[in-house]
């Protein structure tokens, strides 16, 4: 029986060697890696578009540039309790309190200086009324440093997180003030992952 | 009269060849970056033009407008030569490369070539074997390590490749009776040589990859050790001739490909115009080319050169004893 089970093992071990020279003899992995290239040849491209067809819409978790939340009124949610200023570890956040007509306290002055900024996202961590944060837009590369200082009202207008993300929306680049790449599709984007294989 | 309209004639179809073949590399920098694009999951060019169309043009103007530089230490002359001389065996290939039989236009009948030689083949390997001129030149001459090392690479692959291929056709050859390209064509009319030949036509396929300085056999210009090789030092419009050599060179090979292996213009069960057809295999082959370009890695120095005198040349030795048995 054991005698067998060897002359069996034998076999299966000269069967696999001669079908690997055989193999080798007619270039069987590189006619492999052939049909590998071939079948991605023919299929879809994974490339986003970017700056003139497509853009991508960051996820809510996504750390981008920070923006101010307001209330019914209008008016920014900030206290200025100067804890963001205190928890930034780049000391970039400046914030000068003062007491408006209603006898609320809220930013005379609230910059942030965003050639510093380190987007760790502590800020927001610590912000106790809910007012700074970081959001979804991620275009604001500048020539100039000093433009990278963002004072309270543009803070305010900045666009805040997005419901769902990570999706891809057509697009259009515009260079006629700046550079600019607006989505144009609203809404419904497609999954950036759409045609990405996974084995 | 009759001898002015000749040697018009054959002016004619000169302009023409030299025209096509000056233009030609342009849509093939275009496919090949295409190519390389989509076997990545890419989409290669896109911006310059419709898909990235006009991307060819827009990187000529800038070669066109780089500084041409020449080093400092390097010798000026052969600098200066040897893009010449690694641009013009491409071109002088193509007066022996027939696209076609002949074709009637107004009565008169105008043959698909520019010389029909006896000795067809010969003359196209060797002066194909001159290109292998402007690389050591342009090595030498540039004075660099990297261009000396990739030039002396060069040298040595060039040189062991040219045995085994000039072997390969041998088999063709014994078939045709006949050097002439057009005999070779004629012979093949039934079966193609492929049937025949699959040894002969692999061991030329591969040696040609060789000798066109294709992965994966780039070892001349192998970017990743080498910088560029013996074209480092070159930039503007000499770095670009050695690449329209170097494009010219894979278009070549696959006419060489399909006219010896392939049944030139013959085509199979489809009845197009044999040109159409010729034009198909070619553009299959250099298709092929670029497939295998992006496909594989590069083989090491000493691996190179076993294949070479180890396994192409006993093969294509081989190649020619079988035939000669079968053709007794």
């Amino acid at each position: 029986m054991r005698e067998r089970m060897e002359k069996v093992d034998m076999v299966a071990k000269v069967a696999r060697k001669v079908s690997g020279w055989i193999g080798w003899a007619f270039f069987l992995d590189l006619l492999d890696g052939l049909s590998l290239t071939l079948s991605y040849m023919f299929s879809k491209t994974i490339t986003e578009r970017y700056p003139d067809d497509e853009k991508w819409i960051p996820f809510p978790r996504y750390r981008g540039h920070h923006f101010l939340k307001s209330n019914a009124e209008g008016k920014t949610n900030c206290v200025a309790c100067e804890l963001c200023s205190r928890i930034c570890p780049c000391r970039c956040i400046t914030v000068v309190p003062h007491e408006d007509e209603d006898g609320e306290r809220h930013p005379q002055v609230f910059e942030i200086d965003l050639g510093r900024c380190l987007f760790c996202g502590l800020c927001e961590d610590a912000c106790p009324a809910d007012a700074i944060a970081l959001g979804r837009h991620y275009e604001f590369c500048d020539h100039d440093s000093k433009t990278l200082v963002v004072g309270r009202d543009a803070l305010m207008a900045m666009p805040g997180k997005v419901e769902r993300g990570g999706e891809v929306v057509a697009a259009r680049l515009s260079t006629e003030v700046g550079v600019t790449v607006t989505a144009t599709g609203d809404g419904e984007g497609v999954d950036w992952w759409r045609h990405i294989r996974r084995r | 009269m009759e001898s002015f309209f000749a040697i018009g004639l054959i002016i004619g179809k000169l302009a023409v060849v030299i025209a096509i073949l000056l233009v030609l590399p342009i849509p093939l920098t275009w496919i090949e970056r295409k190519i390389a694009g989509h076997i990545q999951q890419r989409l290669g060019p896109m911006r310059v033009g419709w898909h990235g169309l006009l991307q060819p043009l827009a990187d000529g103007i800038k070669l066109l407008t780089k500084e041409d530089h020449i080093p400092a230490e390097a010798d000026r002359f052969l600098f200066t030569l040897a893009p010449i001389i690694a641009l013009v065996p491409p071109f002088l290939v193509f007066v022996a490369i027939p696209i076609g039989d002949s074709v009637t236009i107004f009565g008169t009948e105008i043959t698909l070539y520019l010389a029909d030689m006896n000795v067809g083949l010969l003359y196209i390997l060797a002066v194909a074997g001159i290109e292998v001129y402007g690389v050591i030149f342009a090595g030498w001459a540039s004075n660099s390590k990297y261009a000396v090392l990739g030039s002396l690479r060069t040298c040595a692959q060039m040189i062991s490749y040219e045995i085994p291929m000039g072997f390969s056709v041998i088999g063709v050859v014994m078939l045709a009776h006949s050097m002439s390209l057009l005999d070779i064509v004629e012979a093949q009319a039934g079966l193609w040589n492929v049937v025949y030949q699959p040894l002969g036509f692999f061991v030329f396929f591969v040696a040609g990859l060789a000798e066109a300085q294709r992965i994966p056999f780039d070892l001349p210009e192998a970017e990743g050790d080498l910088c560029a090789g013996y074209h480092t030092e070159y930039s503007g419009i000499r770095f670009s001739f050695f690449m329209i050599s170097e494009y010219l060179i894979v278009v070549f090979l696959s006419a060489l490909i399909v006219l010896l292996f392939f049944g030139g213009w013959h085509g199979i069960l489809i009845p197009l115009p044999p040109v159409v057809w010729f034009l198909l295999k070619l553009s299959f082959f250099i298709w092929v080319f670029m497939w295998l370009r992006f496909t594989f890695p590069r083989y090491r120095y000493d691996q190179l050169m076993s294949i070479g005198w180890k396994v192409l040349l006993p093969l294509s030795l081989a190649n020619i004893l079988i035939s000669g048995i079968f053709m007794l």
